[in-house]
């Protein structure tokens, strides 16, 4: 089904809202193109589930190498954002090293950068409860690009300079007021900007590097996760003992060998 | 008794036949027709006769030999494009000696030199069998070989070289169930035809009879008593267990196996299979002499390990040995230690499904790998299997490994 569809169909929904039998003619609607479309015949599948050899449906791995949505500025704001939120220390490397900005930068390009997948057609709620989920009609595209600027010219204009050119101890505090909705961004709400870059450095710093980052599977080294492994039979009688096999990815480990 | 009174017996006998005249009784042959079904299933005639999604029995199913692509025939009764106007003696000549009425030369693709055993009063209930099938229009194009092989008279000296004609004789030394084993195996069964290696002009090696053969990208494996490379560590209930259900605790029938089983053997009666189990079991064992395991410290033995214990391990299990019902035990398969690798390589790259049966219906599936590991990785993977837990056989390489992907994969491998 095509955004048009979808839009027709929201629209549809929202005129059916008030009126019995406009909601019925929307379902009949729907009903009638659930069964002229094409693809949508019921399957009958007996005895055996089918199955086909040489099925897989491969993730395309992510290039590292440039930006395909940031540009240079806004690329490096979000990698000087990721880093103070989980910095490189002791314990290992931080966002910039596992590639975060890269990841970041390719799952905006791609549906998830413009929500493809969620209704965004409204309305949208001003004071929405947790429940509500997502009430905003901005995608992450453009709550990166619309926040960053934002911010961008916060810092223009309370310390003359950008954000990656503070000091750590600047940056920290200038998070933590986004993150408390303290900081008042211009025409962008601070908390907003926070959440995007906070969740997806997360998600960058812990998802299977074929999705560009957790480069080297850092984030799983460091949290002793064992990756892509599914089977435990093994140890799970051996309670207290430690876990030693090595994480590995969808494109294996360096003990495979070369890709 | 008098012979009037015999007689007089003989007529009453025949009088409610006569009062009943008109009913359309049709050929009293009812007991050859259902012993004839049996025998097309043991034959599994309908795996070569019967295209992808086509009618049964109509043929037009390409056969991939290494001289060209061969349809099968259509063998339902249409006048026409079916063998409806052969007579039972054309059967019998076709199957025996691999001719048509006319005369022509028939290929070994289709196996006569094993039906050639089949015993005349069998060979007339498949006919009689055959005769009751609904006729299907199909025109199948017989001459799709390229030349020189399209000329069939070439046939003529390929029999003489390579086809003994003549039905199938007891070992009079041997029990009844062997016999009866080794008529099934030798003959209608043509176990022998995917079994046993080809000579360099396609013809089964009498010397290396079910040693075990690569056909269409899948290893035959050895089926002789070889205790290493052949059925030597199943039983004869093991045998008959998976000739039935598919699968015993040894391995899972998939690949060409798995329409054999489907379409034929589970559906034998039980003395049959087990008739073919004690042959098997007795009739002697032959394999190639053991090799010694590659070392763990091998590098592609390592890199295999690591692939193994993250890919394979939480299915067929860390020690090899699988889970019964569902994922085939490696550790001392005799599929797994082949000469021929190509099972093992092409499940890993394309994924295999196991036979689905009255007694074994969950058809278990392997994924398809090969998105995921490259030829080399496959190699050493398949490498370490061969070699790991009590196995030895040859490594594998990358090229081997390119080679057969190239041929399980892509629009030309089909399904």
């Amino acid at each position: 089904m095509g955004p048009t569809d979808r839009s027709r169909e929201a629209k549809a929904l929202r005129r059916g809202a008030g009126s019995g039998s406009s909601r019925r003619a929307f379902l009949l609607a729907t009903a009638a193109l659930l069964v002229t479309g094409k693809g949508v015949s019921a399957r009958v599948v007996t005895k055996v589930l089918p199955w086909r050899p040489n099925e897989a449906y491969p993730v395309t791995p992510v290039v590292p190498g440039g930006y395909l949505f940031f540009t240079a500025n806004e690329a490096a704001v979000v990698e000087a954002f990721a880093e103070r939120l989980i910095p490189a220390d002791e314990l290992g490397p931080g966002a910039r090293q596992a590639g975060v900005t890269t990841f970041i930068d390719r799952q905006l390009t791609g549906p998830y950068g413009g929500h493809d997948w969620l209704y965004m057609e409204g309305p949208f709620a001003q004071n929405p409860l947790p429940t509500q989920g997502l009430q905003s009609e901005l995608t992450p595209r453009q709550q990166y690009r619309n926040g960053i600027a934002a911010l961008e010219a916060y810092c223009k204009s309370s310390f003359s300079r950008s954000f990656t050119e503070l000091d750590a101890g600047e940056q920290d505090k200038l998070i933590a007021g986004l993150e408390k909705g303290e900081v008042q961004l211009p025409n962008f709400s601070g908390k907003m900007l926070f959440t995007a870059i906070h969740t997806n450095t997360v998600e960058g710093f812990f998802a299977d590097p074929i999705y560009g980052g957790n480069r080297d599977m850092v984030g799983w080294k460091l949290v002793g996760f064992p990756g892509t492994r599914y089977d435990f039979r093994d140890v799970i009688d051996r309670p207290n003992q430690a876990y030693t096999l090595p994480p590995v990815s969808m494109q294996g480990r360096p003990a495979w060998g070369e890709r | 008794m008098s012979t009037i009174t015999t007689r007089l017996r003989h007529l009453i006998l025949l009088l409610p036949l006569l009062v009943a005249g008109g009913a359309a009784a049709g050929p009293d042959n009812h007991v050859d027709i259902a012993r004839g079904k049996a025998l097309v299933i043991a034959g599994d005639c309908i795996a070569c006769h019967t295209a992808p999604r086509g009618e049964r029995f109509a043929g037009g199913l390409a056969l991939q030999t290494p001289f060209g692509q061969i349809m099968a025939p259509n063998i339902t009764p249409d006048n026409t494009t079916g063998i409806g106007s052969w007579s039972a003696d054309d059967f019998a000549r076709a199957m025996q000696e691999g001719r048509r009425p006319d005369g022509a030369y028939l290929y070994p693709a289709f196996p006569y030199p094993y039906y050639t055993k089949v015993a005349r009063g069998d060979l007339d209930a498949i006919y009689a069998y055959l005769r009751t099938l609904q006729p299907v229009e199909n025109r199948v194009d017989r001459d799709t070989l390229p030349f020189p092989f399209n000329i069939r008279l070439l046939m003529k000296g390929w029999n003489t070289l390579f086809f003994t004609p003549g039905p199938f004789k007891p070992d009079s030394a041997r029990s009844a169930e062997f016999n009866r084993g080794a008529y099934l195996v030798e003959g209608l069964g043509h176990c022998g035809a995917c079994h046993t290696p080809f000579n360099s002009f396609g013809a089964s090696r009498n010397d290396k009879y079910l040693e075990g053969n690569q056909i269409d990208n899948w290893t035959a494996p050895n089926i002789t008593n070889d205790a290493r490379a052949g059925l030597g560590k199943w039983s004869a209930d093991d045998i008959v267990q998976y000739l039935k259900t598919g699968q015993n605790g040894f391995s899972l029938a998939s690949g060409p196996m798995k329409d054999v089983v489907e379409n034929s053997t589970s559906k034998m009666p039980a003395s049959d299979l087990k008739a073919i189990a004690v042959y098997l079991k007795e009739r002697g064992a032959a394999g190639p002499p053991a090799s010694t395991p590659l070392l763990a410290s091998d590098p592609r033995m390592q890199a295999g390990e690591a692939i193994f214990v993250d890919t394979c391990a939480a299915c067929h299990m860390r020690s090899g040995d699988g889970v019964a019902h569902l994922f085939p035990k490696l550790a001392g398969s005799a599929v797994a230690t082949q000469q021929d690798p190509a099972t093992l390589v092409r499940i890993i790259v394309a994924g295999g499904r196991a036979a689905a049966t009255d007694g074994a219906p969950t058809s278990p599936a392997m994924p398809s790998l090969g998105y995921r590991l490259t030829d080399s990785q496959v190699a050493d993977v398949v490498t370490y299997v061969r070699n790991s837990w009590g196995n030895a056989a040859a490594p594998v390489t990358e090229e081997t490994v390119k080679a057969l992907r190239a041929r399980v994969t892509g629009a030309a491998a089909g399904d």
